[in-house]
């Protein structure tokens, strides 16, 4: 059939056929001119019993979960060599995002949780590894929300099954105060503002341990504090040349944010200090207020133990402190077994419970008096507790109960209402 | 104070969702029009309607998949969801009540004293999780009950379960671990 035809535009009898694209032709080879095509498919009712192949099952899926790899990958290099970390975390946190991504969860996500998902495998290497690295930073690098973040970690963890150990505070105080300018003489900070790293640091450790020992820490986020104990820290280093810089100009000169709760910390730090400096003699004589303890920390830091224990009530003792506060404290010897006018000293709970929820209480613990050693959120708090008791009628609900039609109108609209709105 | 003296412990029932089936579709139009308390989401296409004895709100579907929550125990959902099943019946759809089922429950529970977190989460891995910088509080999974449990430092306990017992032998289990912690 090819052999006696010939090619309507040149007269050429030499017509190849061809396959191109899986379609047969028949094809001048002397000028190109198309003779006959075949069908895409080999029979005529195969092209009418096509059928969609959905994206997820065809090959495209393979190769751009391979691109999500690939992408991935370089995120977690490029973030390491930001925050400039060792080698053997670029590996580690590598092989965890290849793990990562062999899991379900992680493939029809949002671009955002692709990219938190590097960003969480370097995260968690670091913290394996000690490395004092914040959530704030690994957000702040790739432009995330911490709730989203929070959500990405723990599916990581879940998924992989890996723990992630606790931030270190005292690391993360010096990489904190790393970043800080107040080190190096420049032209916007004056001499007297200058100071020693290695001084600074080893005052704000101090300070940020006083801070756990005094219920300051836990369920708080970790970098006010750190900021307000390095700024406490820095001005009782030369309190004479520092004492009239306020906090938000601290941090500007550092070149450092400030964080908003920082404020709150600094509050709590120095209500704490006024309280050990009411125990300690040569400075009861002093008329101290939140400006001049700053002078004595040095002091209050060295005799720190000394000091808690005289001016808080630790635990034991808060029973006699909620039996009569008149009576004052007591020796520590009788602390845990109650005196003989301690009413239902048997049960504990209830003892301590009034001590723990006195709202009104709370603001007005006079200086002589010891006060409890609590969190701030239990001395102060800003709602009150919550101890509805269910009512004898509601605990004799069975669900089961009939139901009368005239309590049901309330929630049916009159003929009339509908009548209005339509 | 020792771990296995007898202390009373509050437990505190918040929320109950619960979840049933009408068995029929439901013209959410016509709900809002006919329904009162009702707050129709059209871009969503779901239905708002509370009931105000029990306090309970419940989101209604087309499909006729209804979910409740607020109720303070699970014969008060009950209580609610089979109400609410008879309101849409009178507004002239033929439902039947079925499918029902306590899907969560929050509760609250104090213990008598404070918790060190930290402690606790170290003692505690894997199940235990603390991250300040996100949460002030401990996240701790028991994976046989299905519960979740939020520890504050402050010794308030958040417990979310599948059911209300799973809740109690939650809060049964986690005491002697968060009183090893205690201040």
């Amino acid at each position: 059939m090819a052999e006696q035809r010939c090619c309507p535009e040149c007269g050429s009898a030499s017509l190849v056929e061809d396959s191109h694209y899986g379609q047969h032709q028949l094809v001048c080879a002397s000028c190109g001119c198309v003779l006959a095509e075949g069908f895409l498919t080999t029979t005529h009712t195969d092209e009418e019993r096509l059928r969609e192949v959905s994206y997820s099952k065809s090959t495209g899926q393979k190769e751009q979960l391979s691109q999500f790899l690939n992408r991935g990958i370089r995120r977690v290099r490029d973030l390491c060599r930001v925050l400039r970390l060792p080698t053997v975390f670029e590996e580690t946190a590598v092989s965890y995002f290849q793990r990562a991504v062999q899991h379900p969860c992680f493939h029809q996500v949002s671009l955002e949780k692709k990219e938190l998902l590097a960003g969480c495998c370097v995260f968690v290497t670091c913290r394996q590894h000690n490395w004092p690295l914040l959530v704030g930073t690994i957000c702040s690098l790739l432009y995330a929300k911490q709730d989203l973040f929070a959500g990405v970690l723990q599916s990581l963890q879940k998924e992989l099954g890996i723990s992630v150990p606790a931030l270190s505070l005292a690391d993360m105080v010096k990489t904190h105060l790393n970043s800080f300018q107040l080190f190096q003489p420049k032209d916007n900070i004056p001499v007297q503002f200058v100071e020693d790293k290695e001084q600074l640091v080893a005052r704000t450790l101090e300070l940020v341990e006083l801070a756990s020992e005094t219920w300051l820490v836990t369920g708080r986020r970790p970098v006010p504090i750190v900021t307000a104990a390095a700024f406490l820290a820095w001005q009782s280093l030369q309190p004479s040349s520092r004492l009239s810089c306020t906090l938000k100009h601290f941090c500007k000169l550092a070149d450092i944010e400030l964080p908003p709760p920082a404020y709150l910390r600094l509050k709590e730090f120095l209500e704490i200090l006024l309280r050990m400096a009411s125990q300690l003699p040569w400075l009861r004589v002093l008329k101290l207020d939140k400006k001049t303890v700053v002078k004595h920390i040095e002091d209050l830091l060295q005799h720190r133990v000394f000091l808690l224990k005289n001016a808080f009530c630790m635990e034991g003792e808060e029973e006699q402190s909620a039996a009569g506060p008149g009576e004052g404290s007591l020796g520590e010897d009788s602390a845990g077994k109650g005196s003989p006018g301690q009413d239902s000293a048997g049960s504990p709970p209830q003892a301590v419970k009034p001590e723990k929820s006195c709202p009104s209480g709370g603001k007005g613990w006079p200086e002589g008096s010891r006060r409890p050693l609590l969190p701030p959120c239990l001395l102060y708090p800003r709602k009150r507790l919550r101890s509805v008791a269910p009512s004898v009628a509601e605990a004799a609900v069975t669900g089961l109960e009939p139901i009368c039609d005239k309590e049901l109108e309330q929630y049916l609209r009159s003929p009339e209402e509908i009548r209005a709105l339509q | 104070m020792d771990a296995d003296s007898d202390v009373a412990l509050d437990i505190l029932i918040t929320n109950v969702v619960c979840v049933f089936r009408t068995r029929c579709h439901l013209n959410l139009r016509k709900i809002a029009l006919e329904g009162a308390n009702v707050i129709y989401k059209r871009d969503v296409g779901k239905v708002l309607m509370k009931l105000r004895k029990p306090r309970i709100t419940a989101t209604i579907w087309s499909s006729g998949k209804v979910i409740c929550t607020g109720a303070t125990s699970e014969e008060e959902a009950k209580f609610g969801a089979r109400r609410l099943a008879r309101s849409l019946q009178k507004l002239g759809f033929q439902v039947i009540f079925t499918d029902f089922k306590v899907v969560n429950v929050l509760a609250v529970c104090n213990m008598p004293f404070e918790i060190r977190l930290p402690e606790f989460t170290k003692k505690n891995r894997p199940h235990a999780s603390y991250e300040p910088e996100l949460h002030p509080a401990v996240c701790y999974r028991i994976k046989p009950l299905r519960a979740t449990l939020q520890i504050f430092s402050t010794g308030s306990i958040t417990v979310t379960g599948p059911n209300v017992k799973a809740v109690a032998s939650a809060v049964e289990q986690i005491y002697p671990f968060v009183f090893e912690s205690r201040k």
